[in-house]
């Protein structure tokens, strides 16, 4: 009855890291990814041809657990790594990747042939002062350290513009940091929360917005925001029964081509018409935010629109007793949207919402990969549903439903999957606008999937 | 350690201790549940010497309850020179391996779930123990097994906090590259063989 995605194995990374690899960040325009792993290195993949690129080493002591590239660069990469050695390290490396394979990649060449060996080894020979140079220009250069948490770095994540960078540890604290850009690789620490009650496994950027999303061994996922120059909690959700291990926003309508919740069971006209309502209400709620916990559930959570709120503040008026204690102006309420199917036996360790498809991923200790997918409930299925129920008030919310549309046992073997992230297709075989989810595990292998409907 | 938390534990007489070899019920009610995997018929001898002797490598013997027991008994406890299993903090009724997806029955995944007694219910290394079977379990068994190492109910004053800590596996990735307690359990694993 459903219609099914299928989940079509398209390439490993190769080689592969011999130790557990904990996660895969995708660059955000070249077809790159990094990959940490236990082995203290990250290693840089090309999503062309699946090899291998570079391995930075030498800048942490333990486990590599977490990476993020800054947005909004042009020219260079820059890419954030958290360490279980409780240090954040800041490495940058010209753009010059994958012009030696021959595969365009939209960025400007300049017709210089960079042998396609490019680790971190010293160069043998050739020490001519041009060579050296180019050499270097081949390398990632270790820029900073950032050191402030006490323990463990999980996560690390750059706000849209790039400007802010954080990072949160086991030591219960998330850090904001500035990058003052100033070509002196300074970064400043702009604010530290430690409201969580337990790690900080997470933290994860409102796609535009300078909001910032935490998940926490203390159960509950946290917003903040800043207000007035201060850093400060405007929400706490509680709802997870469990450590919530991942966080990630749905995309905004403006950066995209997807049309809302998939609609084949709805007519046209009417389908128009929920999209519009659709639109209205996101326009209004804002995009909503994923997380995954160790309670093996994926939840959907939504920003009630901040007029409901007031209506809320003004009906309390209207009782005739004023509230002193009104919620300040950053407040915000958050509700739970949605439960997705049951799809994991075990903790839930990723979850990636799609800013092209919709289509929302997730992994799992239980070595799963399960899509799900968003669709409209037409109003015949919606009165199916509460025939009995009075005053069914449609056209007030918006129904829609998610549903299991795909899911691939023993992704990686036996082995525990302890990431997935969508990714732009770059392979040969690709027509444009495809995308690949990319999986890593912990035997350190990292895999490249097709979903197609 | 400055000062022992348990300075007078109970002692079982290993003799008394579940063995492979020991004609006890848990025996019979072994071989009950194996049955299916041990020849019935008397071995053919002709394909047994024909089929490749490599085959025979790659099959896994299979993993009971007893190997699970005889893998984390022979633990120390970090305070005392006596084993887990002397102590009864581990025990073979306590152990138990299910399939960790029943709903797929060709998934290779097993769940070894592992209840951990403490000798005294406010024992503040109960963490240690539970990380020391834990850390056991990893290094011997393959990949395909989950571990599930719990402070038994109602044995501890903390055992939700225990029993969560033991089960973050980004918090026992963490341990094993500490080295002060990396080194506690080495030395807890030294009576292991």
């Amino acid at each position: 009855m459903s219609p099914k995605v299928t989940i079509t194995h398209l390439s490993d990374l190769t080689p592969p890291s011999q130790e557990r690899t904990w996660l895969t960040a995708p660059h955000p325009t070249l077809p790159i990814v990094a990959t940490c792993s236990s082995d203290k290195t990250i290693r840089v993949y090309s999503l062309t041809n699946f090899t291998l690129l570079s391995t930075i080493t030498g800048g942490h002591k333990r486990s590599v657990r977490t990476a993020a590239w800054k947005p909004n660069m042009a020219g260079e990469s820059v890419l954030a790594t958290g360490s279980f050695d409780a240090t954040v390290g800041i490495w940058r490396r010209w753009d010059s990747y994958g012009q030696e394979d021959g595969v365009g990649l939209g960025m400007n060449s300049d017709d210089k042939q960079i042998p396609t060996d490019t680790l971190t080894e010293a160069p043998n020979g050739t020490d001519t002062d041009t060579a050296g140079r180019e050499e270097d220009e081949e390398e990632w250069r270790f820029a900073v350290l950032l050191d402030g948490h006490d323990s463990e770095v999980k996560s690390v994540s750059w706000s849209a513009s790039g400007m802010l960078l954080a990072t949160c540890s086991r030591d219960k604290s998330i850090w904001i940091w500035e990058d003052l850009d100033d070509g002196d690789n300074n970064f400043e620490t702009v604010a530290v929360m430690q409201e969580h009650g337990g790690d900080v496994k997470c933290v994860s950027w409102h796609p535009s917005e300078e909001c910032l999303a935490s998940g926490s061994y203390d159960d509950t996922i946290r917003l903040w925001r800043e207000d007035l120059d201060d850093w400060g909690q405007v929400a706490c959700i509680k709802g997870h029964e469990g450590t919530v291990w991942f966080l990630d926003w749905e995309g905004e309508e403006a950066e995209e081509k997807w049309n809302g919740p998939n609609s084949e069971s709805v007519s046209e006209s009417e389908l128009s018409a929920l999209q519009t309502q659709w639109r209205s209400q996101r326009a209004l709620s804002g995009p909503r935010l994923l997380s995954c916990s160790d309670d093996r559930t994926v939840r959907v959570w939504r920003r009630l629109p901040k007029e409901s709120q007031q209506t809320g503040a003004l009906s309390s008026a209207a009782t005739g007793i004023p509230s002193i204690i009104r919620p300040t102006g950053t407040d915000e309420v958050w509700e739970e949207d949605a439960v997705l199917p049951h799809a994991h036996e075990l903790p839930v360790y990723a979850v990636a919402w799609s800013k092209r498809t919709g289509l929302v991923a997730s992994t799992s200790a239980d070595g799963r990969i399960a899509i799900y997918e968003e669709r409209f409930v037409t109003l015949e299925q919606e009165q199916q549903a509460d025939s009995d129920a009075m005053n069914t008030t449609s056209g007030d919310v918006l129904q829609t439903e998610w549903v299991l549309v795909g899911v691939q046992d023993g992704a990686h073997g036996i082995y525990e999957i302890n990431h997935v992230a969508w990714a732009k297709r770059a392979d040969r075989g690709s027509g444009g606008e495809e995308e690949v989810l990319v999986s890593t595990a912990d035997d350190g292998s990292v895999k490249v999937w097709t979903v197609t409907r | 350690m400055a000062e022992m938390q348990n300075s007078n534990p109970t002692i079982l007489n290993a003799a008394d201790l579940p063995t492979r070899l020991q004609p006890t019920t848990r025996k019979s009610e072994y071989v009950g549940i194996f049955t299916s995997a041990l020849p019935l018929a008397p071995v053919d001898f002709e394909s047994a010497l024909s089929s490749d002797s490599e085959d025979d490598n790659l099959l896994e013997e299979p993993i009971d309850e007893q190997e699970i027991y005889d893998l984390i008994s022979s633990i120390s406890d970090p305070e005392h020179p006596i084993s887990l299993g002397e102590l009864a903090v581990v025990s073979l009724p306590d152990i138990a391996i299910k399939p960790t997806l029943p709903d797929v029955p060709d998934s290779p995944l097993q769940t070894v779930t592992v209840l951990i007694t403490p000798t005294i219910t406010h024992c503040s290394l109960a963490t240690v123990i539970g990380l020391g079977v834990r850390v056991r379990l990893e290094q011997s068994l393959p990949s395909r097994f989950r571990m599930d190492v719990r402070i038994k109910e109602g044995t501890h004053s903390t055992g939700d906090e225990v029993n969560k800590q033991l089960a973050d596996k980004e918090r026992v990735a963490a341990a094993l590259e500490n080295g002060a307690l990396m080194g506690v359990i080495a030395k807890m694993m030294e009576t292991c063989h």
